[in-house]
């Protein structure tokens, strides 16, 4: 009885068009749990911001639901499809920047962006002229004959962000996209991404930096040791409704953050030898 | 340790447990272990090798020792110098190195820093079978002469730090040169041309071997005063003179040894205090030549093949035209013709109808090193394959159908040459060779994408001295080359020995429907393991 409830809550989740749905999503590596019974809601349209502090179970949740990792248990929809069962046709509808950029080193960028278009079913015409539109908005058109391998961290990040979305997906996942970029790179980035939430895609963006998520996300979710311990819009995060400790109180998203996850060490446990 | 402060020691032994946790963390793995059955069987056969060279090496000693021709020793220091130095150059595959240079973030001195280099870098099998045939020679003349032992020693050990430092210079300068894109182009076309160099050792051996010995011995006479400026020839100087009586002499030739040494010890010196300063140009250059091109060219596309199967394609084999190690093997061909065209007048006259199928052996024999870790140059790159929506069948048979595409352009070559330098290969040989690689490709590629997918390595050509391939994968594909060169001998033989070779083909090509129905099997089941595997690929490949 208690499992076709809960089939029916699942369903009942779909129907409210989300974007990413996960149910007890778990992952364990041996005795390890690294995330736990997570149940993710990104809603279309939304620019989710994933937020954790180090070794959460940030990276793990989003290459899970990509298809770059199994889960242990736990089911995951994306734009109404389970993964288990059409990973190819979820796929063809998401773009992703992965942890390590997925780039090939010894391809020019726009060689590299032929590929991912093709790789993507695009045709070689379709191909080649995004790939031409997207090296000039990345300003990378000036590197013609650079091979990836000699690109800076910035221009690989950028290049990354282009392949990720030359089949101009309808949800896309960002892994620390501003991580490394410099402020000019990074402001390129975030118009792009404001450019494609107006469009009506989803994004799901996992970050270090709270101000970068705090700029540009509307929803957030925080992970900590595995578990989900708060989810919603910035606004109702911001406001405490979803703190159940302190309803009312308007706090920032780092003061939130903090409280939610554990703040910083009392003074009794800083190091007594350190300067 | 003497010279050596406290720290500076504290820091050497951490180092040393660093070493020492890395292999026993490794061992927490499947593959860890099997790696290390791998590396075990490696040590016997290194072991063996040491031991049995040495013995060898020493009984030659003894004998040119008690004969008092001493001046010969020189020969056989020659061989172990040119094997110490061009070992680890040419076989990376079997050499493994940590990359000390990432210890420059802690408070090291440039002396510690130098000796950590200096060690870490020395436990490799050139230095393990040097120091076990140098030994081997030393204790060959000490035992038919006692009263050398002074001197054997001493010329030894110079001849021992001599190597171990000049192959250490030439490690960190090679290193330094790989790391910049341009220069290790170049480095991967001397490498080329050393290689080739090598391919016509025997013909040469061969070709010098045919003449009188008076001219033979006029060779040997025209050498011998040039060798013996150099190190190996002034090791067995020493001994020789030492034997003679002539201190003066011998003490001249240990001050020239160890100015050598002075001289490989400054090389080294040179390259690690830039290092230990900080010039390390492994970052990113990215001044190439600004000409803004606002099109892109289409991709390619292959007639009978989708879409991604043609992108990967086109992928693969711009991959190869850019890699030197990958460029050598596309042009391995050249090599074999070169050779045949060297041989064309004598070793190889009588046997010409074989040169078609040895020279197609060879060609895949090459293609060993790209068909067993294919995804290895990828690197991070294999997460765009695991994201992207099509079917990891299609990838593995994309890299495949380049790999095949290179030896077909490979054998043509290969035909052509043939048929100018001697003459086209009768029929019979045309077909066996075909059928040989029905058989042979197919299990070359099936074996190379379970080993690609369950034994992965990342191939970084910025670094030099790393493996290209796991050991357990350098072991499952000498084996496999075993078997299927074995066979393919056994075919030639058998059509030798019944005087029809089509038997031989017949042979091959019944073996040549098994082989294709396994890897065709294998194919379909790609995609179930890549789903089980995709996170240790993704792990191994994308490691900094």
């Amino acid at each position: 009885m208690e499992s076709a409830d809960a089939s029916l809550l699942w369903y009942a989740r779909i129907l409210v068009e989300a974007a990413i749905l996960t149910e007890n999503l778990t992952r364990r590596f041996g005795e390890f749990t690294a995330v736990q019974d997570v149940n993710l809601q990104v809603e279309t349209g939304q620019f989710y911001g994933f937020l954790g502090p180090n070794g959460a179970g940030k990276s793990t949740t989003i290459k899970m639901l990509t298809g770059l990792m199994a889960p242990t248990s736990g089911r995951m929809q994306i734009l109404g499809l389970d993964l288990a069962t059409h990973m190819v046709d979820v796929k063809r509808q998401i773009g992703v920047v992965p942890e390590g950029m997925a780039l090939f080193g010894r391809l020019t960028g726009s060689e590299y962006l032929n590929f991912v278009g093709r790789m993507y079913g695009l045709e070689r015409a379709v191909a080649a002229q995004r790939a031409a539109e997207l090296l000039d908005f990345m300003e990378l058109m000036d590197h013609p004959k650079t091979l990836i391998t000699d690109y800076s961290h910035g221009m690989q990040k950028k290049l990354a962000m282009a392949a990720a979305v030359i089949h101009g997906p309808k949800v896309l996942f960002l892994d620390e996209p501003f991580e490394g970029v410099d402020a000019i790179a990074s402001n390129t980035l975030k118009a792009m991404l404001q450019r494609m939430i107006s469009r009506g895609a989803t994004i799901f963006l996992t970050s270090h930096v709270l101000e970068i998520v705090e700029r540009l996300c509307t929803h957030v979710g925080i992970i900590n040791n595995g578990k989900l311990v708060a989810q919603g819009s910035l606004d109702e995060l911001r406001s405490g409704i979803a703190d159940e400790t302190s309803p009312g109180e308007r706090m920032s998203l780092e003061e939130f953050f903090l409280k939610t996850v554990g703040g910083p060490r009392t003074a009794a446990q800083e190091l007594s030898w350190l300067g | 340790m003497a010279g050596i402060t406290p720290e500076a020691g504290q820091q050497l032994r951490a180092v040393a447990t660093l070493r020492r946790q890395l292999v026993l963390n490794s061992l927490r793995s499947v593959r860890g272990r099997m790696n290390l059955v791998s590396r075990s069987i490696a040590g016997l056969l290194v072991i063996a090798a040491g031991l049995g060279g040495g013995l060898a090496l020493g009984a030659t000693a003894w004998e040119l020792t008690r004969t008092h021709k001493l001046e010969w020793l020189a020969a056989f220091f020659w061989i172990v110098f040119l094997f110490w130095q061009f070992f680890p150059v040419m076989a990376t595959a079997f050499t493994q190195n940590i990359d000390t240079s990432a210890l420059l973030r802690f408070p090291l001195s440039y002396k510690t820093y130098f000796l950590v280099r200096l060690a870490m870098g020395t436990l490799d099998i050139a230095t393990a079978l040097g120091l076990f045939w140098s030994f081997g020679l030393a204790i060959g003349v000490s035992a038919a002469a006692p009263r050398l032992i002074p001197w054997v020693i001493t010329a030894v050990l110079a001849f021992i730090a001599f190597n171990v430092l000049l192959a250490r210079a030439i490690f960190v300068w090679i290193e330094h040169w790989l790391s910049r894109r341009r220069s290790r182009e170049i480095m991967g076309l001397l490498f080329f041309v050393l290689m080739i160099a090598f391919q016509f050792i025997g013909p040469a051996l061969d070709h010098y071997s045919k003449r009188p010995a008076s001219q033979r011995f006029g060779y040997v006479a025209k050498v011998a005063p040039v060798q013996r400026a150099f190190p190996p020839g002034l090791t067995s100087r020493m001994i020789a003179a030492a034997d003679r009586g002539n201190s003066a002499g011998a003490l001249g030739a240990l001050i020239l040894l160890i100015v050598y040494s002075g001289a490989a010890l400054s090389l080294l010196h040179l390259r690690l205090r830039q290092q230990y300063r900080g010039d390390n140009p492994e970052g990113n250059a990215t001044s190439s030549p600004k000409s803004a091109d606002s099109t892109v060219r289409w991709g390619w596309k292959l007639p009978f093949f989708s879409g991604p199967v043609s992108a990967v394609f086109e992928k693969e084999i711009r991959y190869f035209s850019r890699s030197g190690p990958m460029l050598f093997t596309m042009i391995m061909p050249l090599v074999v013709i070169l050779l045949l065209w060297g041989g064309r007048k004598s070793f190889l006259q009588h046997q010409s109808e074989f040169f078609f199928p040895i020279g197609a052996g060879y060609c895949l024999l090459v293609m060993t090193n790209v068909v067993y870790n294919s995804f290895g140059a990828d690197g991070g790159g294999i997460q765009s394959f695991l994201i992207a929506p099509v079917t990891f069948r299609q990838v593995v048979f994309a890299k495949n159908l380049a790999q095949f595409a290179v030896l077909v352009v490979e054998v043509a070559i290969l035909l052509l040459g043939v048929s100018l330098i001697y003459r086209p290969p009768h029929v019979v040989f045309l077909v066996l060779t075909f059928c040989w690689y029905l058989f042979a490709a197919p299990i070359n590629f099936g074996v190379g994408n379970l080993l690609s997918l369950y034994s992965p390595k990342k191939i970084d050509y910025a670094v030099f001295g790393r493996q290209r391939a796991s050991e357990t994968t350098i072991f499952a594909s000498l084996a496999v080359q075993l078997v299927v060169m074995g066979i393919g001998a056994l075919a030639i033989f058998l059509g030798y020995e019944y005087a029809d070779y089509w038997l031989g083909t017949l042979v091959l090509a019944v073996l040549a429907i098994p082989a294709i129905v396994a890897y065709l099997i294998l194919m379909r089941r790609i995609d179930r393991i890549v789903m089980t595997r995709r996170e240790v690929l993704a792990t191994e490949l994308c490691k900094a």
